[in-house]
């Protein structure tokens, strides 16, 4: 597969997410900048993977603000431009974005927001789709990989023709399908431009601000007209119920009509709902007995065909969410037969399930890896302020602390809150307080609130778990990463001089994985008052071994398996451990060789890798 | 062909998800309409892993209750969890050799037992088949191949439009050089183990 193919003319299967990137990359993009973020990585890990081949400019942001920000000064340059983030990333960049709707985007710039409708790597599911209507942000939703390749591809031209910013959502479903995607044609990337200075439009004091906002809703107004008869906003089918549908809801519904040949309806696919085809819709309800509206999480298609209805007079019965179709959670062909089936007053077969006793089943939650330096730290902490502290947790993969035994998540609020929300819960409780905070986290907004810490006196232990990448969404760097291991201009910015610079008095810096390291600085942070910063530093063992090209030659062997051998099984979770009966052993194939157990329990010793 | 649906299901770090993209990059090459889905939750190795092939025209990314027509198992008890997936008359086919959860390993609650997992997945497959893909796969030196041992089982079951052959011609074509010998042996074990079965 070549993505890079000027050419096009062939057929690959791709993940949602490359399929973006080939979007782009046919529209010209030639400035990407991004923070990583399930289910959105994959996007810019691509454009990284074939920079050295491309002939665009990619960098990653340290956080979601930096990341619009930088874009939409390329997109003002005459740029076209591409910027990704997951959904709560969008908060984080909310307020550059809200402005540059007013003051625009010459060069063209897109906003990849990847929603997550299910929460499976996420810490809510809000509905992005608000944002578009916020803003005022032209939106298209993909449901299909063709979609994502076709529709990136689109945005970008519509927000170069416009000059406004365009948001292109998708879900995690999208993102992280596969499907056949036709290649076509790639512009040359447009990587320079020329910014033409215009001071009465680009800098929105309030006299500019009043005229530029009646800009933006002027531009609205036509691309309306302009999305009113696109190919996206189609409709096709017969009968007296109708279905609009948004989304992967579209792909749903296709498949139930399919299956279902006796349930006859009208159909209007909306594949761009903002600015809403009012028009569009409005003559697709004509003749309708009754319409039912299929779109993910908010009901926001719903209301705004209720009010449209209301507008015109319409009496037509509306129906949306409700037991069928909730207002949380991914939709399936299931719900959309269900909901489909009332509409039409058609019976259908309910699928009889397989229903064997699953509840006595145990779980299987996601667990910190074997040798992963986090744990480390963890069991040590833990060892030393046990359930006594209050502890701050971050997003990151980290976050998974939060289970038994480890236990060392007790509140997060979102990406890199941990410092500053354990300032707040330290001036009112008793109880000591340490936050956790990931390196990549650190960079992304932890050390604005490590400044505030010491600016306004806080009694807080901060504990910044530096596993030198950030690991959870798939090892990309970040500004604490020597950028020399991937090829390009060296360079880094170490934290620990950064702690001290923020004004932090007490900082220490050891191997995450030496637990005598460890404890020291934490026994001598305990008796202290005031910002104490703890910088525990070990890389991921995952990244050590695929990047660094480190091998662990040693590997954990139980001597003789007593009581101390099972309670360090008890302690640590280490998924390299496994009881049988009342003895302990070690799965060679799984351990990381960290020797992390070695340093708790006389009862391991280090061996040789067989 | 007749539509397909295909579920994986597996843990992380068990290839669930090359597999998946394997079977579904075969099916371009040969052809056949395809669609597939994958949903990992936090990229974390040891959670559970499902994912999705849908052959023969299907537009959905996903599988629901009761709409697959193969069910595909890398672990016995996530086979057994995944049992509600399958549609009437359904296939599974899985793997019979444990990976067990971390609270199994620290003794906390126990794995359910094999022949469990087997009887109740009969009464919802009548046709379904177990492999040893772990011992399997230990046979090609690379325990990491068992997820292609399962995959060499399917293909020569005559469930898909095409058949080992075309298995093992995928792995020549889409997997990295070093991988591809030690995975059309365990490709060919696991259909040497199901053929001779049969």
């Amino acid at each position: 597969m070549n993505l890079l193919d000027p050419k096009g003319e062939v057929r690959e299967l791709l993940l949602g997410n490359e399929a973006i990137v080939r979007g782009a990359l046919e529209a010209g993009v030639g400035f990407i900048s991004c923070y990583p973020g399930t289910p959105s990585s994959e996007v810019p890990d691509t454009f990284f993977r074939l920079s050295a081949r491309g002939s665009y400019y990619f960098e990653y942001a340290p956080n979601e603000k930096v990341a619009m920000e930088t874009a939409g000064a390329a997109a003002l340059g005459g740029v076209p431009t591409l910027v990704t983030m997951k959904h709560v990333g969008v908060n984080v960049a909310a307020d550059p974005m809200m402005t540059l709707a007013y003051i625009g985007t010459p060069g063209g710039l897109v906003i990849l927001s990847a929603d997550d409708p299910g929460c499976h790597s996420s810490q809510n599911e809000q509905d992005n789709r608000y944002y578009a209507r916020l803003a005022g942000l032209p939106c298209f939703e993909p449901s299909s990989a063709q979609e994502c390749k076709d529709m990136a591809k689109e945005a970008m031209e519509l927000s170069a023709k416009w000059q406004q910013p365009v948001l292109l959502r998708t879900t995690t479903r999208i993102n992280h399908l596969r499907g056949p995607v036709d290649f076509g044609p790639m512009k040359p990337a447009k990587t320079r431009g020329e910014f033409k200075k215009d001071p009465g439009r680009f800098v929105p004091i309030p006299a500019v601000a009043r005229i530029r906002h009646k800009v933006l809703t002027s531009n609205l107004e036509n691309i309306r007209s302009e999305i009113e008869n696109c190919s996206w906003n189609k409709s096709w089918g017969e009968g007296k119920v109708g279905v609009i549908a948004s989304g992967v809801s579209r792909s749903y519904l296709k498949d139930v009509l399919k299956s279902n040949p006796a349930i006859k309806v009208k159909v209007l696919e909306l594949g761009i709902a903002w600015p809403l085809p009012e028009n569009t819709i409005k003559n697709f309800l004509k003749g309708l007995d009754k319409v039912v509206i299929l779109e993910e999480l908010e009901p926001i298609l719903e209301n705004d065909v209720r009010v449209l209805c209301q507008k015109n007079g319409l009496t037509l019965e509306v129906t949306g969410k409700g037991e069928e179709l909730p207002l949380w959670d991914e939709y399936s062909t299931l719900c959309v037969e269900q909901a489909l089936a009332k509409a039409t007053g058609i019976e259908i077969k309910t699928q009889e399930l397989c229903n064997p006793d699953l509840a006595a089943l145990p779980s299987r939650p996601p667990n910190l890896c074997a040798g992963c330096s986090h744990r480390s730290v963890y069991v040590n902490t833990r060892k030393i302020f046990g359930d006594d502290a209050i502890y701050s947790s971050d997003i990151g993969c980290y976050t998974l602390g939060i289970l038994p035994p480890l236990r060392s998540a007790d509140f997060l609020l979102c990406m890199g809150s941990s410092v500053s929300s354990g300032c707040g819960m330290s001036r009112v409780v008793d109880n000591p307080v340490i936050a956790f905070i990931g390196d990549s986290t650190f960079f992304h907004s932890g050390v604005t609130g490590l400044i505030n810490a010491v600016y306004n006196d806080y009694d807080l232990i901060v504990v910044i778990l530096d596993n030198r990448t950030t690991a959870m969404t798939g090892h990309q760097p970040h500004p604490g990463v020597d950028q020399a291991l991937y090829g390009l201009r060296p360079g880094n910015i170490e934290i620990e001089p950064l702690v001290k610079a923020s004004g932090v008095q007490h900082v220490k810096k050891v191997k995450a994985l030496n637990q005598k390291a460890v404890s020291t600085a934490l026994e001598e942070f305990k008796e202290m008052k005031g910002v104490r910063v703890l910088i525990a530093e070990d890389p991921c063992p995952l990244y050590a071994k695929k990047v660094l090209g480190i091998k662990r030659t040693k590997v954990a062997t139980i001597k003789t398996s007593g009581p101390a051998s099972l309670e360090c099984l008890n302690t640590l979770a280490c998924p390299a451990f496994f009881k049988d009966g009342e003895t302990v052993g070690v799965n060679q194939d799984a351990c990381a060789g960290c020797m992390v157990c070695v340093q708790i329990c006389d009862e391991i010793k280090p061996g040789s890798r067989s | 062909m007749k539509p397909l649906r295909v579920f994986f299901t597996g843990v992380g770090g068990q290839g669930t998800l090359t597999a998946t993209k394997l079977l579904a990059e075969t099916a371009l090459d040969q052809g056949v309409e395809v669609n597939a889905g994958e949903i990992h939750g936090m990229a974390q190795r040891g959670g559970v892993v499902h994912s999705f092939v849908l052959l023969g025209g299907y537009a959905s990314p996903k599988i629901s209750l009761g709409e697959a027509h193969v069910l595909l198992g890398f672990e016995p008890m996530e086979t057994l969890r995944a049992l509600p997936f399958i549609a009437k008359d359904g296939l599974v086919l899985s793997s019979e050799d444990p990976v067990p959860p971390i609270s199994v390993t620290t003794g906390r609650e126990e794995y359910p037992s094999i022949d469990l997992v087997k009887s109740e997945t009969l009464k919802c497959s009548p046709r379904a088949k177990f492999l040893p893909c772990l011992s399997l796969a230990k046979e090609t030196g690379v325990v990491q191949t068992a997820n292609t041992v399962l995959m060499g089982a399917f293909f020569s079951m005559g469930v898909l439009p095409f058949g080992l052959d075309i298995l093992l011609e995928s792995i020549e074509k889409r997997l990295k050089p070093k991988l591809v010998d030690v995975n059309l042996k365990a490709a060919r074990l696991g259909a040497e183990y199901i053929t001779r079965d049969k």
